[in-house]
């Protein structure tokens, strides 16, 4: 028997960029930026100038008392699966016990530890939330997404930094590959703009100061003039569905997930290493059978560090040979700021963009780049283009983990 | 406000409940409050009223009139009532 393949039948977004699918996809077409200066009260004395932060707030699905039980990146989290759900139309009475929750998350819920920790050391009250725990876990996200949607298949939680969302669809799409599940929502969450976690940040000097012109254009992922990251907040989530099951209930497919590479780098905690992304890519292109010339996007993991987009580059060029000159790459971090634990599902949303609405979008402000990131760019403009045959997403994170996910068009 | 109004007031904000509604001889699972639930609005109870409930009292409690008598006994203790 054929294995299962996966189709992609529904997609959430609560991101700065805006907080549906649609709006998401707009600004990247628009090249809108969701990046600003932060207010003195975020920032606090952390030294942080800007980051990306996304104006969405869970009233139209909490109450305000429920709300205030959960952290942000569970706000998050919900808001994006609520959507991906309803776009699948997915029927969650028949079978809930074959219907899985795949999560990825960095820090989890840092918003409620920082108030735990103000309590404790900054009031010197002994007394934390009674919830706190269950608020904070890094499970928690995906874990209020199950027991809100009553989903009792498969549940797992991955949290690798960078790639902890990325990692979630790939192994989401094994685990229904494997039979195990018949849907499972997968996604990830990340909301750390907190004082403590941005001066934790700011410490590892890779985060970019604000553009003296325009804070908006302080990531400049692949430019001669890039400066670091710049740290952002919200969620993104996927119904990944065994595809035959979504043919035979007519579900609107958006995409197919093919090809998943998941490599270690073993060499260093946050200095990435080009080897191990090359393998990463390769087991993608080779788990779904891509040629890659037949790659018509990459949605580079480009966080506007100096090393780290060259040897993404490098990586790039190793693995596509010739037609790396081809192939366009772009990063929407530029835009949309580096979401961490959410960022390779955001940027998967990115990716799916060219297969469902034949634009590629754009590595905003890219004015100046870098002959070191030899690429072919997709600079300051999104392009029009016939929708590709397939897509590559790349999430590289510390901890030498990388994680690729390839989509091809349904 | 009594105690127990002041009791049902954080009740009915904690779990969007009608304070009118609740009854406070009614058993806190048939208010839909689960064990979870209670031990976080106890913290909230407990700081309103700046007093503590030990961990052997609080098993005893089964309805909003069981914590009314708690709370009391505990003011009248502080000399806060």
């Amino acid at each position: 028997m054929a294995e299962r393949r996966v189709a992609v039948t529904g997609a959430g977004v609560i991101s700065p960029l805006g907080c549906t699918l649609e709006d998401f996809h707009r600004a990247l077409i628009d090249a809108r930026p969701g990046i600003r200066r932060l207010t003195p009260e975020t920032a606090q004395g952390s030294g942080v100038q800007v980051g990306a932060l996304t104006d969405w707030t869970p009233g139209a699905l909490l109450a305000e008392a429920e709300a205030a039980n959960l952290d942000r990146a569970t706000h998050f989290a919900l808001g994006a699966a609520a959507q991906a759900l309803a776009a699948s139309a997915l029927d969650l009475g028949g079978a809930p016990e074959r219907i899985g929750v795949y999560w990825g998350t960095g820090l989890g819920g840092a918003h409620t530890l920082e108030n735990a920790y103000k309590q404790i050391y900054g009031a010197g009250q002994w007394r934390a939330r009674p919830l706190t725990v269950v608020m904070a876990m890094n499970n928690a996200a995906g874990a209020n997404v199950a027991v809100r949607h009553g989903l009792r298949g498969p549940f797992a939680n991955y949290a690798t930094a960078c790639s902890s969302s990325a990692m979630a669809l790939g192994e989401a799409m094994r685990t229904i590959q494997a039979g195990r599940a018949d849907a499972i929502v997968a996604g990830g969450s990340e909301a750390l703009l907190t004082p403590a976690t941005l001066a934790a940040w700011q410490a590892l000097r890779t985060l970019a100061p604000a553009d003296a012109q325009d804070p908006a254009a302080s990531c400049k992922p692949f430019d001669k003039r890039r400066a670091g990251l710049v740290l952002g907040e919200g969620a993104a989530a996927f119904v990944l569905e065994d595809y035959s099951r979504a043919v035979a209930r007519g579900a609107p497919i958006l995409a197919l997930l093919s090809g998943y590479g998941n490599s270690c780098d073993a060499v260093h905690m946050s200095r990435p290493d080009r080897d191990g992304q090359v393998r990463a890519m390769r087991e993608a292109l080779a788990e779904s059978g891509v040629a890659p010339r037949a790659i018509g996007y990459i949605n580079a993991h480009g966080t506007a560090t100096s090393v780290g987009d060259i040897v993404e580059a490098e990586a790039i060029n190793a693995v596509f040979a010739e037609s790396a000159a081809q192939v366009p790459v772009s990063s929407t971090k530029s835009l949309h700021g580096h979401l961490l634990g959410g960022a390779g599902a955001l940027e998967f949303a990115a990716a799916l963009l060219p297969l469902i609405r034949g634009w590629l979008p754009p590595t905003a402000f890219l004015e100046q780049p870098d002959p070191a990131c030899k690429l072919r760019h997709v600079p300051l403009r999104a392009e029009r283009v016939d929708a590709p045959r397939a897509v590559m997403s790349n999430s590289f994170a510390f901890g030498g983990s990388n994680v690729v996910l390839i989509a091809e068009r349904a | 406000m009594d105690t127990l109004a002041r009791i049902k007031d954080l009740a009915s904000k904690e779990f969007s409940l009608d304070a009118k509604a609740l009854d406070p001889a009614a058993p806190l699972d048939k208010l839909g409050i689960d064990s979870l639930s209670f031990i976080e609005f106890m913290f909230k109870v407990e700081e309103e009223f700046g007093v503590s409930v030990s961990d052997e009292d609080l098993k005893g409690i089964r309805t909003l009139a069981d914590l009314e008598r708690h709370i009391a006994a505990a003011l009248t203790a502080a000399g806060k009532a």
